[in-house]
């Protein structure tokens, strides 16, 4: 940057660098958010209502969203997004549009087709608890797309 | 539950989880994770675009788990605990099964409906040396209105109530006495939260539990009876048993004892009767002769009467008392 610029000018075109700089490295923007499910009863008739995950305690259903969206003009392909499941929740059912990984995201399939080795190295079949990462596959995504990925966990 | 029933209910309940209250689901009760964990998620992506792969990461959201109040508690005695008139001791199971540490208040109630007796709770006691058994003077007595100390998650603490006997009680009768705990941060309703209360600073929140639960512990009365038979066999000058002046009498006291336990200092006395006089020497004790003197032995005997300690006398024993009399 040229230091003998005026202020203003500088301030511009250290903007204008950015925004070419955000956009080149970002096309694609993922916000993350958590809501815990809770059940209310009102005039005999219980529903499932979502609510800000103020107190969340052991054996509470959380719902994780990552919001996805191509903020760009250009397309992307193979757009792929994993999230490692954190330690202190599992994953509550096994719901479609992810695939699931029982190995620290190394190899991803159905449950049903994943095995895991107990404490002696005999393989068994993986368990909703066994899962650490989940992963959705978008072959494609045009411009101005957007979406939200979503699994239910509960906490351990 | 086995472990392999566990991860059955578990998927059972998640494919029905959305009609379940969250907070009750029974596979909170395995190793819940600590109050104040954060539990932290972060999704990343990567594509493709202009040719090049590309990824990134969302913003992380972040959600403490606050502090779920839960106990168990049980008696810990593998058989009704025996009661005479003196003291017995129960002792209890309390388990912390929330998710931080957590103290409780004990509540001993020897008045359970059906009780044919009420024992006298003279103090719960926690097991304070962790040698299972109640040290009297060594265990740690909890006043009224304290509560245990903290216990961690998923920690026992080994809890003593100490009662004693009523006047009254009947052999082999059973009598409960129910012990309560309840968390100290608070108990109630499931799902009840407690703002701020929890570890950490969290909320806390009832769990399945109540935060409160309670347990019997069963007592057995051992009382020890007595029943005396009085016998007198006459054995008069002539070879008869005609009840004659000169005529001897042999008194025979037999002691029974029934129910079960022992009776303390048991002792034995009789007056000599009106008209008849001891006939010195003749006292025995279970066909052991006793001197009359007021020495070392049981037993002494005088003009007036006879006075036999037994001593302790277990239940199914029999002890007998001998003595003549001469008729005047």
């Amino acid at each position: 940057m040229n230091r003998h610029l005026p202020a203003s000018l500088s301030a511009l075109a250290f903007s204008l660098a950015l925004s070419v700089a955000a956009s080149a490295a970002e096309p694609v923007s993922l916000k993350g958010d958590v809501q815990v499910e809770r059940t209310v009863t009102a005039n005999g008739t219980t529903k499932t209502v979502l609510a800000p995950p103020t107190t969340v305690v052991p054996g509470d259903r959380l719902l994780f969203t990552t919001r996805y969206s191509n903020d760009g003009d250009k397309p992307v392909d193979s757009f792929v997004v994993t999230n490692p499941l954190p330690a202190p929740v599992r994953l509550a059912a096994e719901e479609a549009g992810y695939e699931v990984s029982v190995d620290g995201g190394r190899t991803f399939g159905r449950l049903a087709a994943l095995t895991v080795a107990d404490a002696a190295g005999v393989r068994r079949a993986a368990q909703l608890e066994d899962v650490t990462h989940i992963r959705w596959t978008l072959a494609h995504l045009a411009p101005r797309a957007s979406g939200a990925l979503e699994y239910h966990a509960v906490v351990r | 539950m086995t472990y392999a029933q566990t991860r059955i209910a578990i998927s059972l309940a998640a494919t029905a989880a959305v009609l379940a209250a969250p907070a009750l689901c029974p596979e909170a009760r395995a190793a819940s994770v600590a109050a104040g964990t954060l539990i932290e998620n972060t999704a990343s992506a990567s594509f493709s675009a202009g040719g090049t792969t590309r990824t990134v990461d969302s913003n992380t959201v972040t959600v403490k788990v606050d502090e779920l109040l839960d106990v168990a508690l049980a008696s810990k005695d593998s058989a009704p605990v025996s009661i005479a008139g003196g003291s017995a001791v129960l002792a209890y199971q309390l388990t912390n099964t929330g998710n931080g540490p957590e103290a409780f208040h004990l509540t001993a109630n020897p008045a359970v409906s059906g009780n044919p007796f009420t024992a006298v709770v003279t103090a719960i006691a926690w097991d304070s040396n962790g040698n299972g058994v109640y040290d009297a003077g060594i265990d740690t007595v909890l006043a009224s209105g304290t509560a245990t100390p903290s216990i961690d998650q998923d920690k026992a603490l080994t809890v003593f109530v100490v009662v004693t006997g009523p006047g009254g009680m009947t052999d082999a009768q059973t009598s409960k006495v129910n012990l309560a705990a309840r968390a100290v941060t608070g108990s109630g309703t499931p799902g009840t939260a407690f703002a701020g209360k929890g570890q950490g600073g969290g909320d806390a929140v009832v769990g399945a539990s109540g935060a409160d639960a309670d347990a019997d512990g069963v007592l057995v009365a051992s009382v020890a009876t007595v029943a005396l038979v009085k016998s007198a066999t006459i054995a008069d000058p002539f070879g008869g048993s005609q009840p004659v002046p000169g005529a001897s009498v042999t008194y025979t006291l037999v002691a029974t004892i029934g129910g079960s336990g022992a009776i303390g200092d048991l002792r034995l006395t009789d007056v000599i009767p009106a008209g008849t006089s001891y006939t010195a020497g003749t006292l025995r004790l279970d066909a052991a002769t006793l001197s009359d003197a007021a020495d070392g032995d049981a037993g002494k005997a005088s003009a007036s009467g006879i006075d036999v300690l037994v001593g302790t006398a277990a239940a199914g024993s029999t002890h007998t008392v001998t003595f003549n009399v001469t008729i005047q």
